[in-house]
């Protein structure tokens, strides 16, 4: 125990000092100070935030914090979002809800990322948190319109729900009939992933038509044009609002209506949605235009000229998603237009095209990066790159924090000089002194790790995929990337030598992910052994790894520090490999 | 930023690492190449043309994957056989002892992605991809003045008329008029003998009309079709 001294302060002084500080990192880093603030911290932290929900368990959250109102979980590694994880794999939220039930009766928040929520879940998150007030299901899965209807019905006190691109059993749309004609708190409603028709749209509108607070509202695809209007007038005091599907027979009664509607609404910033949009009904949000600060058309199929000269309209956009209609033309009007632009994201309208279909090139991406002094954060999917583009890029853009190429053709080279593309990327990571977030993609060799590896430090996020050429490049990244959270790879011919040797490393992480890499049995096998503090798991989907030799390479790793040991709710096809499985074969 | 986990770091690394000296370490890699047999090196013309041919649909490449599949298995040993790159056309030209079996689709089965390419390539999110085949429909359909449906999906909506609940059906498998009105029939409880007198088939088309279906044939009516009213026949 602290010897109290004259000069210490009372408790109470430091808990008030510490309801000052919000952010995570600094609260963690006040928890280390000694151990009377790590007791007085543990008190009073009402926010948590768990990267890895298998890194630490439910029980040892509430043992160390037992006020939290807050709460933010992942689960799935990222690439499941590419089908790289099969069904099953685990990020169960039950066990977490189950064990806060009794713990935090008084939780506010849930926020989850990638995890597998049920119906069951739902039910007790209703019954057990009668003071939710935010309920984020962030690419989530495992639930169906039930779940949610027992959300609506139990929790009074809803500002938010939140089902951005997950995936939801649509068994009725009567769910909204649940919310009790009392309720009128809503102030954020996304359901633009449900998929059915059946959504109750009249119940939706009486939703709608009853909070006064609602501020973004994001419908799903199957809410007609015609019926938006209505429920715009029923909110114009929306800041954020998705459409259904923009797509109807013109008719000169539904635009000016929807013409209308749109001007009334004074505060709007943020459009998205626009799912078949047809360039006939563009027009009806011109007003808004000038104000935009985030537009997402990237489910939009409108192409040239229309689409530019949308982007024209809007000199205050912040944020934009786009199909790769919009090309290099158009992104020379947005980077002419869109001084403040800050985000900008370009999806392929046809991947798995091998042809191209649109004349999007890495001259779009340059105009952008010489036009808008602000841009900070990039994805762009396209289809060839030079290593002098993205030197230009780099040196017009030095505030990147994320920069991620996806090319679709992933070993492509440089298409002027047919060199690899590791001096482009190279340039990326020596002038951007503050990039996080970082994807690779085109033809690369061992040089661009180790371009990584000397000037990423604040680097958070790698992603690599076929690219390197042996266990140095993962050596450079590993050995030299001092701020690395998370590392995913697939397809690269990187084996055991660099894992191993870098193997304290992986404990400064948050998780490994390695697919289709070279990693041997026998180097998991090891490294389950001499690292307690990481999961080793080994996903193989064609049966149990000691059938195999000690050198065959494993499918897919997944590696990730953890306090909670390895865990049990693993499928067949993931195996730990901990002291146990290592001593076993032995 | 996560739980801060207090973990003390080990002051030396497990596995001291001095020069990295990647001949004398586990097993060999083949001289220029990965472990799959993709050449790595750095004059990748080979590489990039052959990848852009690789990343068409996998059902083509069915054929030639069995032949791949036993190239590995004599030469590599190493390399599992689901693995998908190992049915990229990136290869040595010099194994043509096997028939190319063009209907052998068995190994087009393993394309976890529905045979559209790479496993997880290119990384575009799964509720994108649909999203996208939709998209794309919809433009095709729009391009084309005839065939083309305007969503992947081939349920269709059909409502009765008198009748609150709008049911679906799966318009492939029908091939004509007569087993289409045979399951609507059946799907809304309608007596053979007054059924066939008492609806009219009718049915909205992509250009936002009503029509009858008996007026059309039933390519066109496949071709156009949003979806399908039975209303009550007035003569």
């Amino acid at each position: 125990m602290q010897k109290k001294t004259a000069y210490s302060f009372p408790d109470e002084i430091l808990e008030h000092v510490f309801s000052f500080i919000q952010s995570v990192k600094d609260r963690n880093a006040a928890s280390l100070v000694c151990k009377s603030w790590y007791e007085i911290e543990r008190w009073c932290r009402r926010k948590i935030f768990v990267g890895n929900c298998y890194a630490v368990s439910p029980t040892m959250v509430i043992r160390r914090f037992p006020d939290i109102r807050s709460i933010e979980l992942k689960g799935k590694p990222h690439f499941a979002d590419f089908n790289l994880v099969p069904d099953g794999w685990g990020g169960y939220v039950l066990p977490w809800i189950s064990k806060m039930a009794g713990a935090y009766p008084w939780l506010e928040e849930i926020r989850l990322k990638r995890m597998v929520v049920t119906d069951e879940s739902l039910e007790l998150v209703a019954k057990s948190f009668t003071n939710l007030q935010v309920l984020v299901l962030f690419s989530c899965e495992g639930f169906s319109t039930d779940g949610l209807a027992a959300i609506a019905a139990g929790c009074k006190n809803l500002r938010e729900l939140d089902l951005r691109d997950s995936e939801v059993d649509d068994l009725s749309g009567h769910w909204l009939n649940h919310f009790p004609d009392t309720y009128t708190s809503l102030v954020s409603l996304n359901i633009s992933c449900l998929g059915s028709d059946d959504v109750s749209f009249s119940a939706l509108e009486r939703l709608v038509g009853r909070c006064p607070n609602l501020r973004r509202l994001l419908l799903n695809r199957e809410v007609p044009l015609d019926k938006i209007a209505n429920l715009l007038s029923r909110a114009p005091q929306l800041i954020e609002f998705g459409t259904g599907t923009y797509a109807a027979e013109l008719r000169s009664d539904v635009y000016s209506n929807l013409a209308e509607a749109f001007c009334n609404c004074k505060e709007l910033k943020s459009l998205s949605g626009f799912w078949d949009a047809v360039p006939a009904y563009l027009p009806v949000i011109y007003s808004v235009c000038s104000r935009l600060t985030s537009l997402n058309l990237s489910y939009a199929p409108i192409q040239n000229p229309d689409l530019t000269k949308l982007v024209s309209q809007c000199p205050s956009l912040q944020r934009m998603l786009v199909l790769d209609y919009i090309e290099d033309s158009g992104l020379e009007v947005l980077a002419s237009s869109c001084k403040d632009l800050q985000e900008l994201r370009v999806f392929p309208s046809d991947p798995f095209g091998e042809e191209p279909n649109v004349s999007l090139t890495e001259k779009g991406l340059v105009a952008v990066s010489s036009g808008c002094p602000k841009l900070q954060s990039v994805l762009y999917f396209c289809r060839q790159m030079s290593n002098a583009a993205l030197v230009t890029i780099a040196q017009n853009c030095p505030n990147f924090t994320r920069f991620r190429l996806c090319l679709l053709d992933p070993k492509i080279a440089d298409y002027r000089t047919l060199q690899p593309l590791d001096v482009g990327f190279g340039a990326i990571v020596e002038h951007c002194k503050d990039l996080r977030r970082l994807s690779l993609s085109g033809l690369l060799t061992d040089c661009v790790f180790e371009y990584i590896g000397m000037h990423a430090k604040k680097l958070e996020m790698l992603s690599v995929a076929f690219a390197g050429e042996s266990d140095l490049a993962l050596h450079h990244v590993l050995s030299g990337c001092e701020s690395l959270r998370k590392l995913e790879i697939m397809n690269c011919p990187f084996g055991d030598k660099a894992l191993l040797a870098n193997a304290a490393k992986l404990e400064t992480m948050r998780s490994l992910w390695m697919s289709s890499c070279s990693v041997s049995l026998g180097a998991c096998k090891m490294l389950g052994q001499k690292m307690p503090r990481l999961n080793i798991e080994v996903m193989d989907e064609k049966g149990p790894p000691d059938s195999r030799a000690e050198s065959d390479p494993v499918d897919k790793l997944y590696i990730y520090r953890s306090v909670a040991g390895p865990r049990f709710d693993m499928p067949p096809f993931v195996w730990t490999m901990d002291e146990d499985f290592a001593s076993e074969l032995s | 930023m996560e739980l801060q986990l207090g973990l003390s770091l080990p002051s030396t690394p497990i596995f001291p690492f001095k020069m990295l000296d990647l001949n004398s370490y586990g097993y060999e890699l083949r001289e220029g190449l990965g472990p799959f047999g993709i050449n790595v090196n750095n004059n990748c013309d080979s590489c990039s043309s052959s990848c852009s041919s690789s990343s068409s649909g996998g059902a083509d490449d069915g054929g030639g994957g069995t032949k791949k599949r036993r190239l590995f298995d004599e030469e590599n040993r190493i390399v599992p056989k689901t693995l998908p790159l190992l049915f990229w056309t990136n290869q040595r030209p010099n194994d043509e002892d096997e028939p190319k079996d063009v209907d052998d689709h068995s190994s087009s089965a393993i394309f976890k992605n529905d045979g559209e390419g790479l496993v997880g390539w290119p990384p575009v999110k799964a509720w994108r991809k649909k999203v996208r085949r939709r998209v794309a429909n919809v433009r095709a359909a729009v391009e084309n003045s005839c065939g083309g449906r305007a969503s992947s999906s081939t349920y269709v909506k059909v409502k009765m008329e008198g009748n609150a609940i709008a049911r679906k059906i799966d318009i492939s498998l029908h091939h004509s008029f007569e087993s289409l009105t045979t399951t609507l029939m059946r799907m809304f409880d309608i007596s053979d003998e007054n059924g066939q007198k008492s609806f009219k088939l009718t049915y909205l088309d992509r250009e936002g009309d009503w029509l009858l279906a008996e007026d059309v044939p039933w390519r066109t009516f496949i071709g156009s079709l949003k979806c399908i009213k039975l209303i009550r026949s007035r003569c």
